[in-house]
């Protein structure tokens, strides 16, 4: 196992008539050993692209990458002792479950080899080394449930299948560092929670340093040690999950992350309230008069008789019932406002309905103007 | 959907007749193969009618035929016989390993230049083999390669234009991340096309292998420039030797009988390999 460091990585892409198009920008990551960092964020954010810098098979453009402190920059992907698991998997369809499993571990013995065979009797150590791939496919598949499935193709496998196998075929050669990009994005809803799961057990299991590319944030929150959010190109928060929810750095970060996503209303902070429309709600801080975003989640956001004070005025555009939880659709100066309260609190809700809201001042949350306007201390 | 009776039997007819018009000359010829002497004779210059079965087949032809090949008895078979399969199997591997290899370059390496060599490869294909004869023989005549069987098989190993095209259309449709995947296992280049491309081509494999077999087993003309002495004679030139020394013919039936001999490894390929074609063993390589 190894940490990897990435130090101003970016990536730059040769455009139509000489432009340049700048996927990544200066991306500084430091993945201790045996972390599971996942990289989120919308398509197109540069989460791939890093990824696939990391293993080799994009080149890096500028900045430095170290696994175990080792500059591996210009190293090929098969000499920086990485496993990639693939969006589809990308198993060999002309080869079995076994062989596919074994196929990393049969290249390296072939470049070893050639030198072993020499120095001692070919055949003996040939032998030997068959002996201990054939244990570790063994090992390999039943840690992952494969051992009934091992003779056949993929093909023949469902889609869970197969991406246990393409799991296997990572964990097979105990690398120093796994890479998935978008693992689970193939499994339906159901499979995909399962796998969740298992992947965050395999992680405990092997302590191994993960790094873990996926769109979903709800994937990223459950499984990161370390999540870094990113947009276009760029890091927008590198923290523990739990940081990123309750403390988003910017914005972009506070919107991305939760579901439902967060309130966010543009306006002015003055002499002690939020005002946005010409409507104003208390909002207690030490800044002074500016313009700014406010943010609250939807679980702080409480229904209020219509114009009971301090409330904003509002309508119920949908009301969507989720059993325990309800989560109600408001319209109002502040734009459309989502609100999840208890079901019970929510059994006399109907659509068109005036009401009135409040927010849980104490933890919303204040950004500068902009996209990805960085956060404000209360 | 169901036809009507009317439809159905136009359709049968049609179809019957174009069987026919292809089977007849292999049967036609199968017949000859099996008349004595002068019933073939006649059969071909048309006096004798159409006999569709022959009154009392002559199988010994079939012997007499091999006998007669070349100059020398039974030797003269085994000499064109050997030829034919040494530059058939050396032609049908050429070009298989070279269109292919060149075929993933084209499809999977970026470099200064690919698209228009591709171009001018492609270009290639529309010159008329008559126009490279004459400057080929020259080339070969220098190299000292003249009546060896250099000529035929050399060039193979050079890639086909043709199925270069085909190959690189095939390898441009495997996901890229297999490549990727077989890169961080370990392979370089040559590896991932050996033991990762080649296989999934296999429905490539079969069309260029069929068809250049085929084509360099029944090839007359090339064997016949480079080729001068008898014992270097492929197949298709002994037959040739069927004829007298006026250009006509003597013996029909043997020739007929040699013929139907030399087509039995190419419809029996065909018939092995016709599977292969159809089949894409790309299927179940990503989530389908």
């Amino acid at each position: 196992m190894a940490n990897v460091k990435l130090h101003k990585v970016g990536k730059v892409y040769e455009g139509p008539g000489g432009s340049q198009v700048r996927a990544v920008e200066a991306v500084d990551l430091a993945i201790a050993d045996g972390e599971f960092c996942v990289l989120v964020g919308p398509s197109g954010c540069g989460k791939s692209t890093t990824l696939r810098m990391i293993a080799g098979l994009e080149e890096i453009s500028e900045g430095t990458l170290e696994i175990d402190g080792a500059r591996v920059n210009d190293l090929p992907a098969k000499d920086r002792d990485i496993a990639f698991v693939f969006q589809n998997y990308a198993l060999y369809p002309h080869l079995t479950v076994a062989q596919n499993i074994a196929f990393g571990l049969e290249t390296r013995r072939a470049h070893r080899s050639a030198l072993v065979a020499a120095l001692s009797g070919a055949g003996a150590a040939r032998g030997e080394e068959s002996a201990k791939i054939d244990a570790r496919v063994a090992e390999v598949s039943r840690t992952l449930g494969l051992d009934a499935l091992l003779a056949r193709f993929p093909r023949e496998l469902s889609g869970g299948q197969r991406q246990r196998v393409a799991v296997g075929r990572a964990i097979a050669r105990d690398p120093k560092v796994f890479l998935f990009d978008e693992p689970l994005s193939n499994l339906d809803a159901r499979l995909r929670i399962e796998t969740r799961t298992e992947l965050r057990m395999l992680h405990r299991r092997l302590r191994a340093t993960i790094v873990y590319v996926t769109h979903d944030q709800e994937e990223a929150m459950t499984l990161a040690d370390r999540l870094v959010v990113m947009h276009k190109g760029k890091v927008q928060q590198n923290a523990g999950p739990q940081e990123c929810y309750e403390r988003p750095a910017n914005r972009f970060v506070a919107g991305f992350i939760g579901t439902p996503p967060m309130n966010i209303v543009d306006g002015r902070l003055a002499n002690g309230a939020f005002g946005a429309n010409g409507v104003h709600a208390p909002m207690p801080t030490r800044v002074s008069d500016r313009a700014c975003a406010l943010g609250f989640r939807p679980d702080r956001v409480r229904l209020a008789a219509p114009n009971s004070a301090g409330s904003v005025a509002a309508t119920i555009a949908a009301v969507e019932r989720l059993g325990d939880r309800t989560d109600i659709a408001l319209d109002s100066a502040w734009g459309r406002i989502v609100a999840r309260i208890d079901a019970d609190l929510a059994t006399g809700a109907r659509e068109g309905d005036a009401v009135g809201f409040t927010f849980d001042a104490a933890h919303a949350h204040l950004f500068e103007a902009g996209e990805c306007g960085a956060r404000i201390s209360v | 959907m169901k036809r009507s009776p009317l439809a159905n039997a136009i359709l049968w007819f049609v179809l019957i007749m174009g069987t026919a018009a292809f089977v007849f000359p292999l049967w036609w010829m199968t017949v000859v193969s099996l008349e004595t002497p002068e019933r073939a004779g006649a059969a071909i210059t048309g006096s004798g009618g159409v006999v569709l079965v022959p009154p009392s087949p002559q199988f010994h032809n079939y012997l007499d035929a091999i006998r007669e090949t070349g100059s020398k008895p039974w030797m003269g078979f085994v000499d064109a016989l050997a030829n034919s399969i040494v530059v058939t199997v050396l032609v049908v591997l050429g070009t298989v390993i070279s269109s292919s290899l060149v075929g993933y370059a084209f499809a999977r390496l970026r470099f200064r230049g690919s698209r228009a060599l591709f171009l001018v490869m492609l270009g290639t294909m529309m010159l008329p083999g008559q126009v490279t004869m004459i400057p080929l023989f020259l080339v070969f005549r220098q190299f000292g390669w003249i009546d060896t069987l250099m000529p035929l098989v050399v060039p193979a190993f050079f890639g086909n234009a043709f199925f270069i095209f085909m190959y690189r259309q095939f390898i441009a449709q495997i996901p890229e991340s297999l490549v990727e995947a077989a890169r961080v296992d370990g392979l370089g280049h040559l590896a991932i096309w050996w033991r990762i491309v080649l296989p999934l081509c296999r429905p490539v494999t079969a069309i260029c292998a069929v068809f250049t077999f085929i084509g360099t087993w029944n090839d007359f003309l090339a064997p016949l420039i480079y080729l001068h002495s008898d014992e270097k004679s492929t197949l298709a030139v002994a037959l040739n030797g069927f004829k007298n020394q006026y250009g006509g013919l003597d013996d029909v039936h043997l020739l007929m009988a040699l013929s139907v001999l030399t087509m039995i490894p190419c419809i029996v390929l065909f018939i092995a390999a016709q599977k292969t074609f159809v089949e894409g063993l790309a299927r179940g390589a990503v989530k389908g």
